[in-house]
C-alpha cells in the first residue's frame, strides 16, 4: 500500500470510537478498506489500461498514476479563468468543466470500481453486520472520489490563492464540495435512469454508449470553443448579461462563490447560495432515502446471474433468424457465398455487439465529424457560391471532405483483427477453410458496407444538393479512388484473421510505416485528382481505372493464402 | 439429537416466480447432504438463505438453536462457504485474500497466519503463495476457495460444485477430506450435478426440483424406492421430463433427412 492509501486509511478511521457507538466493528471495517485499497492500487485505470496487456509487470501504484493524471486533467480547467470579465463567468465555466469530468470519470468507476458484486459473494456470508458492511462502502466511496477531485480541484485552488488570496479559497473548497455532492447524486440518477429504461444486461452498453458521448463532446467542445469566438470576445463575454444563466447549476457554485467572497448579506446572489447548498444535500438525502436501498441488488443483477436468458421467438421454418433482411440482401449482393458470405455476416454481427470495438471506432468517427466541423468553420470566408462554382477554394475543401471521410475506414480497418474474445478464433483452425483471405475480403466489405455506404450517401447528398448534378463525375471518382485506398490499406494491414488477436496499444515499427506509406498514396491520387478536376474526360478514364484497381486489390486479398498471414496456427 | 439445521415450510419468489415451494429438511450433525436437482431447482437459492445472503424468504430456518432471521451474524461465524464460480479478488495473493478472510471471520492473526501456510502446503501451492492470483488456473482458484471455506474451522460446510476444475488427484483429497470432516462431527451440505460424486460422498441425499423435495433418503433408500439402479438413473428418472434417449435418438435422427 503506499503512502496516500495510508494516509487515507488513518484519516477516515480517526473516528473509531464514533464507529463504535454506532455498531460497528471497527477491525473488520479496516481489514475491508485495507484489502480494498490494496486492490484499487492493482487496478489498471484507463490510461494503463490498454498498455497493461503487452507488459507481464503487474500493476501496482495506480493510484499513483490516476492522480498524476486527474493533477495534468485539473490544470486544463485553469483555461476557465482565462476567460469572460468576471468571475461568475470565469467560476461558471470551471465548475461547469469539474462537474463535467468528474461525472465522466465516476460514470465508469461506479460499476467496476466502487460497487464490486463479488462482494456479495466474499464479504457477505462472513459474519460481518450490515453496519459495518455499509459502512465499508461508503467510506471506500469517499476514498476514492477524495483520491479524484484532490488533484483535481488543486490547480484550481492555488490559482484561486494566487487571485484573490485565502478569503477565496475557503469559500472555493466548500463549493467543491458541493459541486462533487452534486456529481454523485447527478451520476446516481443517470444509473437509475438507465436501469428504469433498459435490461440490466445491456447497462454496460449503455454505459459505454455514455462515455463515448463524453469523449466527443469533450473534444468536440476543446476544439471548437476557442476557434468559435476570438480572444478579445471571450475575455469580455459575460454570462450574467443571459438570463438563463440562472438555471444552470455551475453558475449556482460561481454566484455562491461571490456571494461568500463579497459577503454582502443582502445581495439577491443569496438565493444561488442557498441554492448550492441545498441542493446537494437534498439531493444525496434522495439517494440515500430511495436509491440505495434497490440499487445494490440491480447493480448485482447487472452481472450476477438472475437475469435469465429470454428465449427469441423462431419464425415459422422453426430456425432463428437474428439476421435482417437487409443485411442477409446485402451480403448476396457483395460477396460470394460460402467462406466470405459468412465472413461478412459474422463481420458485420461482431461489429455491432462487441463493446469493445464499438468504444475503440466510435469515439473516432466522432472526432471526425468534429474535424470536417472544423474544416468549414476555419474557412468560413468560403461563400456557398465558391462551393458552388467549384474553383479555388470550393474544390479543395470538396476534396477535403471527401477524402478525409476515408480515416473512418482506415479506424475501422485496423480494429477489425482484433478483440477481447480472441481465444474464439480457433474456429477458423478446426474448419476446412481453404483460402482465408476470403475471410478477409467478406470483412472488408462488411465493413464497408456499414461504416462507409452511410457516410458516401450522406456526403453525395449533400454535394449534389449543395452543388448540383455537375459535381456527380467527381464525387464518383472521389468515391472510387477511396475504395482504392481502402482495398490497398486493407491488403497491407489485414494480416491476421478478423477478431483473431488480442489487443495490444503499442503499434508496431512497420504497422507505422505502413500507415505513412497509405497516406502518402492518398494525399497523391487526392491531388492528382486536383489537378485534373475539371476535365470531364480524364476523370471518366480515372473512374474506370480507379474500379479496376480496387477491383484488382480486393482479388489479391481474397486470394491470400494461410502462408501470407501472421498468424498461421491457433495461438489461444 | 437436535438438527443442526432445520428448514420449515421455506418458500421464496422472486418477483412473481417462485422458486422454492415450501421446503423442509432436518439436519444431523456430522451427516453429509447430498444436495442435488436440475438447473433452476432452487439449489442455490436454498445456499443462498443458509448463508444469510437471502434473508426475505417465508418460513423458518433454525441453525444449530439460532433462528436465522435473529441473529444471522453467530450463524455466519459457524458456516463455512464455497462458492460455485471461482468468485474472488484475483488481484491479490492467495495470502492475503485468505488473511483477509481470516480477519472478517475475528480470527487471531497468527493462528490464521498458521492455518494458512499449513493449508496452502497441504493443496502444493505453498510456492504461489505470494503470487497474484490472475495468473491461477481454474483448479488453483478452487482450492484457495475450499481453503478460505475451512480456515475458520466452521461446524456446517456448504459446498457449491467444489471439485470443478481440479484434477483427479485434487479430487481424491477433496473427498477424502469431506469424509473426515464428516467424522470429526461437522456437517457438510454438498450440491452438486456429479451424481457418481454425490453417490459415494454423501450418506443423505436430498433431491429437489421445482422448489420442492422430490426425495430425502440415503442412497440405498433411494435404490430401494426408484429400483436398484446408480443414482444417475434415478435422478433422471425422476426429474426429466421426457425420456432422455429419446432426445439422444433426436440429436442422432438430425443426421438424416
Amino acid at each position: 500500500m503506499n503512502i496516500i492509501n495510508k494516509f487515507f486509511l488513518w484519516l477516515l478511521l480517526f473516528p473509531s470510537g464514533l464507529y463504535e457507538k454506532m455498531g460497528v466493528s471497527v477491525p473488520h471495517l479496516r481489514s475491508i478498506l485495507r484489502i480494498k485499497l490494496i486492490m484499487d492500487d492493482r487496478r489498471p485505470n484507463s490510461i494503463q489500461q490498454t498498455k497493461q496487456k503487452k507488459q507481464k509487470k503487474p500493476i501496482s501504484f495506480a493510484t499513483l498514476g490516476t492522480m498524476l493524471f486527474t493533477g495534468i486533467l485539473g490544470c486544463v480547467f485553469l483555461s476557465a479563468f482565462a476567460v469572460g470579465k468576471d468571475y461568475s463567468t470565469k467560476l461558471t465555466i470551471y465548475f461547469s468543466f469539474y462537474i463535467f469530468v468528474l461525472a465522466s470519470t465516476l460514470i465508469s468507476d461506479f460499476t467496476s470500481v466502487l460497487i464490486d458484486v463479488r462482494d456479495n459473494m466474499i464479504i457477505l456470508p462472513k459474519p460481518i453486520n450490515d453496519k459495518t458492511f455499509v459502512l465499508a462502502r461508503l467510506l471506500h466511496i469517499v476514498i476514492h472520489i477524495s483520491k479524484l477531485i484532490l488533484p483535481m480541484a488543486l490547480p484550481g485552488m492555488i490559482m484561486m490563492g494566487i487571485l484573490e488570496g485565502i478569503t477565496g479559497v475557503i469559500p472555493f473548497i466548500l463549493l467543491i464540495l458541493c459541486a462533487t455532492l452534486f456529481t454523485i447524486f447527478l451520476i446516481n440518477a443517470l444509473y437509475i435512469f438507465i436501469l428504469k429504461i433498459t435490461t440490466p444486461e445491456k447497462f454496460k452498453t449503455v454505459i459505454s454508449y455514455f462515455q463515448i458521448f463524453f469523449a466527443i463532446f469533450f473534444y468536440a467542445g476543446y476544439q471548437l470553443v476557442p476557434k468559435l469566438f476570438s480572444k478579445a470576445a471571450l475575455e469580455n463575454y459575460s454570462i450574467t448579461t443571459f438570463s438563463w444563466a440562472g438555471i444552470v447549476p455551475p453558475y449556482w457554485f460561481a454566484a455562491s462563490w461571490q456571494y461568500l467572497k463579497t459577503f454582502d448579506l443582502g445581495s439577491p446572489l443569496v438565493l444561488y447560495f442557498v441554492l448550492s447548498i441545498a441542493l446537494p444535500i437534498l439531493s444525496i438525502w434522495i439517494v440515500i432515502k430511495y436509491f440505495a436501498p434497490s440499487f445494490n441488488q440491480k447493480l448485482s443483477m447487472i452481472s450476477g446471474s438472475e437475469g435469465e436468458a429470454t428465449p427469441v421467438k423462431a419464425d415459422k421454418k422453426g430456425l432463428i433468424s437474428t439476421t435482417s433482411v437487409f443485411i442477409t440482401s446485402m451480403a448476396n449482393r457483395f460477396t460470394e457465398k460460402g467462406t466470405e458470405r459468412m465472413s461478412f455476416l459474422h463481420t458485420w454481427k461482431m461489429t455491432g455487439r462487441s463493446r469493445d470495438f464499438k468504444m475503440k471506432v466510435y469515439p473516432s468517427m466522432g472526432y471526425l465529424v468534429v474535424y470536417i466541423v472544423l474544416i468549414f468553420m476555419r474557412n468560413r470566408d468560403i461563400s456557398l457560391d465558391a462551393i458552388r462554382d467549384q474553383s479555388g477554394k470550393g474544390k479543395f475543401l470538396f476534396l477535403g471532405v471527401i477524402y478525409f471521410c476515408s480515416f473512418v475506414l482506415i479506424m475501422a480497418l485496423q480494429q477489425l483483427t482484433f478483440s477481447d474474445k480472441y481465444k474464439a478464433a480457433w474456429i477458423y483452425y478446426i474448419t476446412p477453410i481453404k483460402s482465408p483471405g476470403k475471410l478477409l475480403s467478406g470483412a472488408l466489405k462488411a465493413t464497408i458496407v456499414k461504416f462507409y455506404l452511410p457516410i458516401v450517401v450522406i456526403t453525395s447528398a449533400a454535394a449534389i444538393i449543395i452543388v448540383g448534378p455537375a459535381v456527380i463525375p467527381n464525387l464518383l471518382l472521389g468515391i472510387f479512388n477511396l475504395f482504392l485506398i481502402t482495398t490497398i490499406r486493407a491488403y497491407m494491414s489485414m494480416r491476421d484473421l478478423p477478431f483473431s488477436q488480442q489487443q495490444s496499444a503499442s503499434v508496431k515499427g512497420s504497422n507505422f510505416i505502413r500507415g505513412l506509406f497509405i497516406m502518402m498514396i492518398m494525399g497523391i491520387l487526392a491531388a492528382m485528382h486536383y489537378f485534373v478536376y475539371s476535365y470531364f474526360i480524364v476523370i471518366l478514364i480515372l473512374c474506370v481505372l480507379s474500379i479496376i484497381a480496387s477491383w484488382l486489390m480486393m482479388d489479391a486479398l481474397k486470394n491470400k493464402t494461410w502462408d501470407s498471414l501472421v498468424t498461421k496456427v491457433y495461438e489461444g | 439429537m437436535n438438527p443442526i439445521i432445520s428448514l420449515t415450510n421455506v418458500y421464496k419468489s422472486y418477483g412473481a416466480k417462485q422458486v422454492l415451494k415450501g421446503i423442509n429438511l432436518s439436519i444431523y450433525p456430522g451427516q453429509v447432504i447430498g444436495y442435488i436437482g436440475p438447473n433452476g431447482a432452487g439449489k442455490s437459492t436454498t445456499v443462498k438463505i443458509l448463508c444469510g445472503l437471502i434473508s426475505d424468504y417465508e418460513g423458518e430456518v433454525i441453525i444449530d438453536g439460532i433462528n436465522l432471521k435473529d441473529d444471522p451474524i453467530t450463524i455466519k461465524s459457524k458456516i463455512g462457504y464455497v462458492p460455485e464460480l471461482a468468485e474472488l479478488y484475483d488481484v491479490l495473493t492467495p495470502a492475503e485474500f485468505l488473511g483477509f478472510m481470516g480477519e472478517l471471520y475475528n480470527m487471531p492473526k497468527e493462528l490464521a497466519d498458521d492455518r494458512i501456510l499449513k493449508m496452502l502446503t497441504a493443496f502444493g501451492l505453498e510456492a504461489n503463495m505470494h503470487q497474484r492470483m490472475d495468473t491461477f488456473s481454474k483448479g488453483m482458484r478452487q482450492k484457495v476457495l475450499i481453503i478460505s471455506g475451512l480456515l475458520h474451522n466452521p461446524d456446517i460446510i456448504i459446498l457449491d460444485e467444489p471439485l470443478s476444475g481440479l484434477d483427479a488427484n485434487s479430487v481424491i483429497i477433496v473427498k477424502d477430506l469431506i469424509s473426515k470432516l464428516a467424522k470429526e462431527g461437522k456437517t457438510i451440505f454438498y450440491c452438486s450435478h456429479m451424481m457418481d460424486v454425490v453417490e459415494k460422498v454423501s450418506d443423505r441425499i436430498v433431491l429437489i426440483n421445482e422448489g420442492t423435495v422430490l426425495a430425502d433418503g440415503s442412497f440405498e433408500e433411494l435404490q430401494q424406492q426408484q429400483g436398484n439402479q446408480s443414482l444417475e438413473k434415478i435422478f433422471a428418472h425422476m426429474t426429466a421430463k421426457e425420456s432422455l434417449s429419446d432426445a439422444a435418438d433426436q440429436l442422432m435422427s438430425a443426421f438424416g433427412k
